[in-house]
């Protein structure tokens, strides 16, 4: 898996001491458009366990065709400071939901339980490691992502459950909506590397150019 | 031992199924099981490697030359779905790629889909007892396995002593016993509840709140399940299983069937008696926030003949176990388990023993995730015997495990 975003954050702190800024208020400026996810991408199944003694519980199937899409170098505006807020990834029916969440670096994440058996959230990603231990329905624990970086996000219990948090140290992703349609909003005039990640890994990366004007831009992805 | 060229072609014919499944998934080593026909059949596999020093009192050993301590042990499973109500399950194992075997293989029934209640039908999981049917790299945090379902006794199915002496003289070397009635050749003995091989037989199970019950019915005991009948007796099993609150796990077991071999019932004069197994267990989890803690305790009880005169004794062993893991960082976790097996006393004209040595055992250790489904880990295993030709042992063994 190439973890791309890390290097996005130092990137974008280097750009933000070169990339020439004009003091004037620039008009933004939004990047738009639809990633296509046209690879099929099959939920992981349970491990196969034949000293079962029955069929395990029905369990739901995650939404894995939402891919992100996020500039590779930030502008300026990325150093302005926002509130940090609180995200949510439930643990439902033994699933992960959302499969995917994007959050700013430093967002407060909960995990609740909402099945009726223990679950055992924990992350062994360089960028964010942690285990919360086992506890039951209607309880939860939360972490925060101090670091940029994408994250994978593992039950000790049940293997096939399994999510990604994309920690992000500006402001310019979006994650598509179920019809792949996303829009990036208050995107300062520049030229930009736009990328397009999904089921960990960046699938495509276009450049695209904000005109001074700001405005609507339109930038497609195919995901195969 | 040298590798013979009939196991190093086996053990390439193992290899190479684990790489044409690895294939399917972009070559690479898979992480995830693999998923083929739209996710009709899904495929896992794992591997370990251990080692350890030399076990000189074969303390855990499973055969005469297979040590639990001491091997490579690669298993792959499947799952065949061919409707919402049936499907195929099994599962191949190989130790030090020596053979392959067909561990479990049986059919899922599942007459109404919503409702839980299934039928399998085949070489299937063992109804009784709970370490039984843990998975092994990812269940068992240590390497050693628990006593009640590994250490191997001296009784035989296939062959008896001829009186208490010649009992007791097997005492501490279940790996290789031998006897003088029925096969004469020296093999390995059983443990109380076999974790080497699974039954061939029927089982149900449906669960109704916190309640799971299963019933089989199969061709050979807890302590010798067998592929094919030896002696037209079936074992009845019984397991339930409580979970009052999440994390708390309250489990009971029995069984009772025909353990002895009919070559060696031939020899014996028709006395009425059932020369049978029976076994109870219960056992105990508990687990909360980063622990997690475990309990059983296995009764057995073997009604065996001595001789062919008609003399019959019951043998009895208990086997008690407590066990403990703690995750204490991200990725790393420790772990004991502390046994003890006993047995009854037998006597004979000049002396009372019990008919197998004691056994208590401490295994300590403890893992490292090198990912999620890659664990390095070690432990150190005391045990102690009160018989036999090594009494003590300190065994440190380290393990690499994968699984997908």
């Amino acid at each position: 898996m190439r973890l791309h975003i890390p290097t996005a954050s130092c990137l974008a702190l280097a750009l933000l001491l070169t990339t020439a800024t004009s003091p004037a208020q620039p008009r933004l400026g939004a990047i738009r458009g639809r990633v296509d996810v046209q690879r099929v991408v099959i939920p992981a199944e349970r491990r196969p366990n034949p000293a079962d003694l029955g069929t395990p519980p029905p369990r739901e199937i995650p939404d894995l065709r939402r891919a992100v899409v996020y500039l590779e170098t930030a502008p300026a505006a990325a150093l302005e400071s926002r509130e940090l807020v609180r995200a949510r990834m439930d643990q439902r029916n033994e699933t992960f939901l959302p499969h995917v969440l994007a959050i700013d670096q430093g967002t407060l994440v909960d995990f609740p339980n909402n099945d009726s058996t223990y679950h055992n959230v924990f992350s062994l990603s360089r960028t964010r490691k942690f285990d919360l231990g086992r506890y039951a329905r209607g309880k939860s624990k939360s972490v925060r992502f101090e670091r940029a970086g994408v994250v994978r996000i593992f039950c000790d219990i049940h293997s096939h459950m399994s999510a990604f948090v994309l920690v992000f140290s500006h402001p310019y992703y979006a994650k598509a909506e179920v019809d792949g349609r996303y829009r990036i909003d208050n995107v300062p005039p520049g030229t930009y590397t736009v990328s397009a990640w999904h089921e960990g890994e960046v699938r495509e990366t276009k450049t695209v150019t904000v005109p001074p004007q700001g405005g609507d831009v339109d930038l497609d992805f195919v995901v195969q | 031992m040298g590798m013979t060229w009939p196991r190093i072609v086996r053990a390439a014919a193992f290899a190479a199924a684990l790489h044409v499944a690895g294939s399917a998934q972009a070559q690479t080593v898979p992480s995830e099981p693999l998923i083929f026909g739209g996710g009709r059949v899904v495929v896992g596999g794992d591997a370990a490697v251990s080692t350890a020093p030399e076990d000189e009192g074969f303390f855990n050993y499973s055969d005469y030359e297979q040590t639990t301590l001491r091997q490579i042990r690669v298993g792959m499973s499947a799952l065949v779905r061919l409707s919402d109500r049936v499907s195929f399950l099994g599962e191949l194992r190989s130790e030090n790629f020596e053979y392959v075997t067909v561990f479990g293989l049986y059919a899922r029934i599942r007459p109404i889909p919503d409702r839980s209640l299934d039928v399998q039908i085949g070489r299937i999981p063992p109804t009784f007892g709970s370490s039984s049917r843990r998975n092994y790299g990812h269940d068992n945090p240590l390497i050693g396995s628990p006593v009640a379902y590994q250490y191997l006794t001296s009784l035989r199915a296939d062959s008896t002593p001829a009186n208490v002496e010649e009992l007791l003289a097997m005492r501490g070397r279940g790996w290789l016993s031998q006897y003088s009635v029925g096969n004469v050749h020296a093999d390995r003995g059983v443990p109380l509840v076999s974790a080497f091989t699974w039954d061939t037989g029927v089982q149900v199970s449906t669960a109704w709140k916190i309640l799971k019950a299963s019933v089989g019915v199969t061709n050979g005991t807890a302590s010798n399940p067998r592929v094919s009948d030896d002696n037209r007796g079936k074992q009845i099993a019984v397991r339930a299983t409580i979970t009052p609150a999440t994390g708390l796990m309250i489990g009971g077991s029995i069984a009772q069937g025909e353990f002895l071999d009919r070559r060696v019932r031939a020899l014996l004069p028709e006395t009425g008696h059932d020369f049978d197994q029976r076994a109870a267990e219960i056992d105990v989890e508990y687990s909360r926030d980063h622990w997690v803690a475990r309990a059983e305790t296995v009764l057995s009880r073997w009604t065996m003949p001595l001789g062919t005169g008609g003399a019959v004794t019951t043998l009895r062993a208990a086997a008690t176990a407590f066990e403990g893991r703690y995750t204490f960082a991200p990725g790393w976790y420790g772990a004991a388990r502390f046994e003890h097996l006993g047995f009854n006393r037998v006597a004979t004209a000049t002396q009372t023993d019990e008919w197998e040595a004691p056994l208590s055992r401490l295994e300590v250790g403890g893992g490292y995730y090198v990912q999620r489904n890659l664990i390095a880990r070690t432990s150190l295993q005391f045990n102690r015997r009160d018989g036999g030709r090594v009494t003590r042992s300190q065994l440190l063994a380290v393990q690499l495990l994968y699984w997908f």
